[in-house]
């Protein structure tokens, strides 16, 4: 079988799997970053949530061949940066993670909606985290919280 | 075993749907969801399979003599961010699925899936949309009512891969687009309508209503269109109940997970009404 070749959390790879194993397998099964969840394993609830040429994709919906050639990032790429800490700190400092399992797949969205748009609208941010769901927080604490990283984000001059 | 094939090139594509009968993968939205097994276990496909997702010749909108033309490798992200795209086109993708799927997802999946539950189509059926088949035997278009002609039913031969579909522009004094579902987003819906007029000099040239999620496939009645074509706005109004009582024939939804066949048919059956009586 040929390899299939692309870029994970900025690391180049060539990997021996099915093409139609689930990215988001092959993120946890081969490559062990559990970071990213599996939530509903049929695109509804988000908790999969990783950026493919920094838009957000549903990754147990993607099969691996779909993403040949192009750069992934998941959580366990992301969290080491400065624009990740803006953001769960954001989380934290709101308590819009409670038992925490939404909060890969959320961050994720909203570090996709910080790239198209650094100053959303309170009803953007909606529409962004609209594939999301979460069963703790209701919602609200979530987006004052993806409201408040922007902010923070403009304060300390993140570029995203 | 099963063969995976990931062609580079259309024209490969089409060499390998001449020898194989395959599932064809686009965004895989669909195809993901109903091979599903359990995490960790790859999916279950029955037989071969062919990745088109990356086949970026088939990744465009452009307009030819005044019709829009879509490539099936595009997506509904781009299809909404292009000036060339209908309002009311673009008014059902927003409301299609999320951000993420709408990022992966084509408008060509959606036709090649042809669920009764396919918000596109009703958009499609509306505009008299037409689907580009493409095999080594050639070209051929086919309008969208023909092709889909059951509950996951297409007129697709198996070395045919669905290349483009098609969409005459119009100019609609006004449209309507409606969709009932559970939630606002990520929600498969009980119900959907799209409407279109066109009125000049108080006369009614155009009138069309197409239903989704009510029958085996989009009901869009051409006869009934033309039987009310050609009356004033007021003629139309006094006819208002004739117009529900023959498309009430054709509302024939099923009870399931989602809704109720009662539910579904008054929902219908009100949202046509409320398009007709405000008609102006």
């Amino acid at each position: 079988m040929e390899k299939i070749k692309l870029i994970i959390n900025h690391q180049p790879m060539e990997l021996e799997v099915d093409p139609s194993e689930r990215l988001l397998d092959v993120l946890r099964k081969e490559l062990h970053m559990m970071g990213t969840k599996e939530g509903c394993g049929e695109g509804s609830c988000g908790a999969c949530t990783v950026l493919v040429d920094g838009v957000s994709y549903a990754s147990c919906l993607t099969p691996i061949a779909n993403v040949i050639g192009k750069e992934v990032l998941t959580i366990d790429g992301f969290n080491k940066t400065e624009q990740y800490r803006v953001i769960a700190d954001a989380f934290s400092e709101l308590g819009a993670s409670q038992c925490g399992f939404c909060t890969p797949g959320m961050i994720m969205s909203t570090y996709a909606l910080f790239l198209k748009n650094p100053h959303p609208t309170e009803e953007e941010v909606r529409l962004a985290l609209s594939g999301n769901l979460c069963r703790c927080t209701g919602y609200n604490a979530i987006i004052k919280a993806v409201l408040l990283a922007a902010e923070e984000g403009k304060e300390r001059g993140i570029k995203w | 075993m099963v063969n995976k094939f990931i062609p580079k090139s259309l024209k490969e594509a089409l060499l390998i749907l001449d020898q194989h009968d395959c599932y064809i993968m686009a965004g895989g939205t669909d195809l993901m969801v109903m091979k599903h097994r359990s995490s960790g276990l790859l999916p279950n496909f029955d037989k071969d399979v062919i990745y088109i997702s990356n086949l970026e010749e088939l990744n465009y909108i452009k307009k030819e003599d005044n019709k829009i033309i879509i490539g099936a490798t595009t997506k509904y992200i781009d299809i909404l961010n292009c000036s060339l795209i209908p309002q009311l086109l673009k008014e059902i993708i927003i409301e299609i699925a999320s951000p993420s799927l709408r990022n992966m997802a084509t408008l060509v999946g959606n036709i090649g899936n042809a669920s009764p539950a396919g918000d596109s189509l009703v958009g499609l059926y509306l505009l008299d949309a037409e689907v580009e088949l493409t095999s080594l035997r050639g070209t051929r278009m086919m309008p969208i009512n023909d092709f889909i002609y059951g509950v996951r039913r297409i007129h697709r031969e198996p070395d045919e891969l669905i290349t483009a579909v098609v969409i005459p522009c119009h100019d609609f004094t006004f449209t309507k687009w409606k969709k009932v579902g559970s939630r606002k987003a990520e929600t498969i819906s009980k119900i959907t309508f799209a409407g279109a007029y066109t009125i000049k000099n108080k006369i009614i040239t155009d009138l069309r209503l197409a239903f989704g999620s009510v029958s085996i496939t989009v009901v869009r009645r051409l006869e009934l269109e033309a039987k009310y074509v050609g009356l004033s706005v007021d003629e139309l109004q006094s006819k208002i109940p004739d117009i529900i009582e023959d498309y009430g024939k054709f509302i024939t939804p099923i009870s399931d997970q989602r809704s109720t066949k009662d539910y579904r048919y008054k929902v219908a059956i009100n949202i046509a009404k409320d398009f007709l009586t405000h008609i102006e």
